[in-house]
């Protein structure tokens, strides 16, 4: 009774009873008609979202022939394209569309080829920072006006803000679910009662998992008795080298790579690299963190070239050169996908099932499809400030991206064999996705915003010292009004002061510090309780089961044992004792 | 879309967690057997719908617990289904019913004989449903044996409820791959 109408009504939800004693339980509890009706105006708006729900056959025709494993991939496509969707929307509605009233006649003449390098007749375009005006415009004599400066700023730090929201709200929603501990994962009965997948709804699919399902079993019953073998010492010798072996090739091809990109984005010539064959040799989990830390490598000796040498080169309109990297960039990615795509599951199809038989149709490689999108929305999103209408451009590769590896997914691929461990690597993904990507990206913004001298001639920030500079005097010149004293304040004593942050991060601490303890406390106390369990259970079973001899003389060896040992203990000390008293009495 | 709104009254439109696909679930269930559903369901009419028909529906026609599903749902426990025990259904199979009531649903579909425990016989048609009876009856009862060895926590030879909640625990894909999309 004293918990609120929410809560009830997930309580009642939770309830395992049928939707009539549901329905009763519920109008005997809840009251409140104001809050009914609400929530049926609620509910009607979100059944109307959900008919212009995206895409929601083809998901269903993918996750019902390839699992759920497949799914996520294409699921974690149309989420990363709504972020997309949603930023070119906000860029176009607040600083495109108000640019086009006050927009200069473009001089220059368009051929195709711009759509590949992005500079020519692109340069003078909305596409580009240096388009964007400085002025405020106005659009009659004393109407309302717009400042361009201010609308630049704080639309693209609004939507950096709203997206690190979004991305730590499902964070911690999906590890909520999900609860990664590798290490507690494996085991039979888990892997033969929950991880049937119900999503497969297709002939075909399913009986192929049950087929990978009974080889799994087969391989696992022979396999166990293997386990227990030792490797000689030679063996595991021979397998550290190996593996040792790899990582310098992989690590130094890493270095050789970033080298190369550096000196030839000096060169200004794009090239992509990618990490197809050390799969072969290493384990799923080092072959994903060997491309990502390839990834970021390059991601980061990039952004140090585009600030610290292009920035402070004598350029005209540095920030509108680094956004045609960047497009070129995007572009030379979405190719090199496609290409991917071609090559990796076309072609390996058409090898495997004529040439190389035994091989047979490739798998959809989950893995490196993610950390190819990861990348292009991290350029993506490095490119936001200086190329605004990047973000649809985007949008348009995603979808055309989405189309091209549904279509060779379903006539290339077969369904994974291995059990994919789906809500981990998901949760594993968007991790990645906000610990490296987002706020190394939150870290290049903030450098550009801050640091570095906008140039003197084109753009928004023209003659300031700072991009930042043009808040600053916003609120130099919002003093002088009376009304707006509290945005000043606000201004004065929370973003800019440095002892706002310092307690706001202590707070923060303290507080992880003090859930990370009561975790702790109850993992000790959850396995304490289950010991407990098994204690008092096999106490019982000891008493009353007399059918199962073999179980209970494990258990009963155990307590037999400890029993003779405390006997024996008892009387070596016993004999102990008196050979002293008698040792004693002689002298 | 104006006719929609007569079709459930809003106490019975209150009441269901698959509330933004109430709809086009209850166009579902009509198109099985247009001839016996009526459009208006106001006055709660009592129909129910053989399990052949909901067997055959392709969500479902390809799983290996299709019977047991539509057993575990349906009011007489024979799979045939009224119009609440069909949202029923596809309220536990949506991608927001919580954890526990799925897994309570989960344990009831693997117990064959309804005795509210998963014994040996229960793993044993579970595993022959999962393989398609390829394995041998040795490879199953080792299957069987290692999986009560491992998931029982309280040594009686057989899953309860509590073993089976504990077992979902640690296996975080269960939340997605318990899940029918419609």
């Amino acid at each position: 009774a004293s918990m609120s109408t929410r809560e009830r009504i997930k309580a009642i939800q939770k309830m395992p009873e049928t939707m009539k004693k549901k329905r009763e339980i519920r109008s005997i509890s809840l009251i409140s008609f104001v809050l009914q009706s609400f929530r049926r105006f609620r509910n009607s708006l979100s059944e109307r979202f959900h008919q212009l729900w995206l895409w929601h056959k083809t998901l269903k025709i993918i996750g019902g022939e390839f699992g759920t494993s497949v799914l996520s991939y294409f699921i974690f496509l149309k989420w990363l394209l709504s972020f997309n969707i949603f930023s070119f929307l906000i860029n176009f509605s607040f600083i495109t569309v108000p640019q086009f009233i006050a927009a200069e006649p473009n001089n220059l003449s368009f051929t195709g080829l711009e759509l590949l390098t992005g500079a020519g007749y692109f340069q003078q375009t909305a596409l580009y920072y240096g388009f964007y005006t400085n002025a405020t415009i106005s659009k009659t004599e004393n109407g309302a006006s717009y400042n361009m400066q201010l609308a630049y700023i704080f639309t693209v730090g609004m939507y950096f803000v709203i997206c690190l929201l979004i991305l730590l709200i499902s964070m911690a929603k999906s590890f909520c679910r999900n609860f990664i501990n590798p290490q507690i994962y494996s085991g039979n009965a888990s892997k033969l009662l929950c991880t049937w997948d119900f999503n497969i709804t297709n002939e075909k699919a399913v009986k192929l998992k049950q087929k990978n399902l009974s080889t799994q079993i087969k391989v696992q019953n022979t396999g166990d008795a293997k386990r227990f073998l030792n490797f000689s010492k030679q063996e595991t010798l021979v397998h550290i080298l190996i593996h040792l072996g790899v990582w310098a090739a992989s690590l130094g091809t890493a270095v050789a790579a970033c080298a190369s990109v550096y000196f030839l984005s000096i060169n200004n010539l794009k090239v992509r690299t990618d990490f197809t064959t050390s799969r072969m040799f290493l384990p799923i989990h080092t072959h994903v963190l060997l491309n990502i830390i390839l990834k970021i490598s390059i991601i980061g000796i990039l952004c140090y070239y585009w600030l610290d040498i292009v920035a402070t080169s004598k350029s005209q309109c540095w920030e509108t050169l680094i956004g045609q990297d960047i497009y070129r960039l995007i572009l030379v990615d979405f190719i090199f996908c496609l290409l991917g795509s071609f090559f990796g599951e076309f072609l390996r199809r058409i090898i495997g099932t004529t040439v190389f038989v035994s091989l047979g149709m490739p798998e959809f490689d989950i893995a490196r499809n993610v950390l190819d999108l990861i990348y292009a929305q991290t350029l993506t999103w490095i490119g936001i400030l200086f190329s605004p209408l990047l973000p649809g451009i985007q949008m348009i590769s995603f979808f055309i991206v989405f189309y091209v590896k549904k279509v060779s997914l379903m006539k290339n691929c077969q369904p994974p064999r291995q059990v994919w461990r789906a809500a981990q690597m998901t949760t594993f993904f968007m991790l990645l996705l906000f610990f490296p990507s987002l706020t190394g990206v939150l870290a290049v913004i903030a450098v550009t915003v801050w640091r570095l001298k906008p140039s003197e001639e084109c753009g928004p920030f023209r003659g300031l010292s700072s991009m930042f500079a043009a808040v600053s005097e916003w609120i130099k010149i919002l003093e002088n009004y009376t009304g707006s004293k509290w945005v000043v304040w606000i201004y004065n004593n929370l973003i800019t002061s440095e002892l706002f942050f310092f307690i706001l991060s202590t707070i923060f601490l303290i507080i992880t510090y003090l859930y990370w303890q009561i975790i702790k406390g109850r993992k000790t106390m959850v396995k304490l309780l289950r010991k407990q369990i098994v204690n008092v259970s096999s106490s019982f079973t000891f008493i009353l089961d007399t059918k199962d001899i073999e179980k209970r003389t494990k258990f009963t060896c155990k307590t037999r044992d400890s029993l003779l040992l405390f006997v024996s203990a008892c009387i070596t000390l016993k004999s102990g004792c008196e050979y002293f008293n008698m040792v004693q009495c002689w002298h | 879309m104006g006719n929609k709104q007569t079709i459930f009254t809003p106490e019975q439109l209150d009441a269901y967690q698959v509330q933004n696909k109430l709809n086009g679930l209850f166009y579902r269930y009509r198109d099985l057997a247009p001839q016996l559903v009526p459009l208006d369901y106001t006055d709660k009419p009592d129909v129910t719908l053989p399990y052949e028909l909901i067997g055959s529906m392709p969500e479902l026609k390809d799983n290996p617990f299709r019977q047991r599903i539509a057993e575990v749902f349906s009011e007489d426990g024979d799979g045939n289904m009224t119009l609440d025990d069909f949202l029923d259904m596809f309220s536990v199979l949506s991608e927001m019913a919580p954890r526990d009531l799925k897994a309570y649903y989960a344990f009831k579909i693997y117990d064959f004989n309804n005795d509210d425990y998963i014994c040996k016989s229960d793993l044993e048609k579970t595993v022959n449903k999962l393989t398609r009876n390829e394995l041998t009856p040795e490879e199953v009862r080792l299957v069987c044996e290692k999986v009560i060895y491992e998931a029982d926590l309280d040594n009686d030879g057989k899953l309860s409820l509590e073993d089976f909640q504990h077992m979902i625990i640690r296996a975080p894909d269960f939340l997605s791959t318990f899940h029918i999309r419609i």
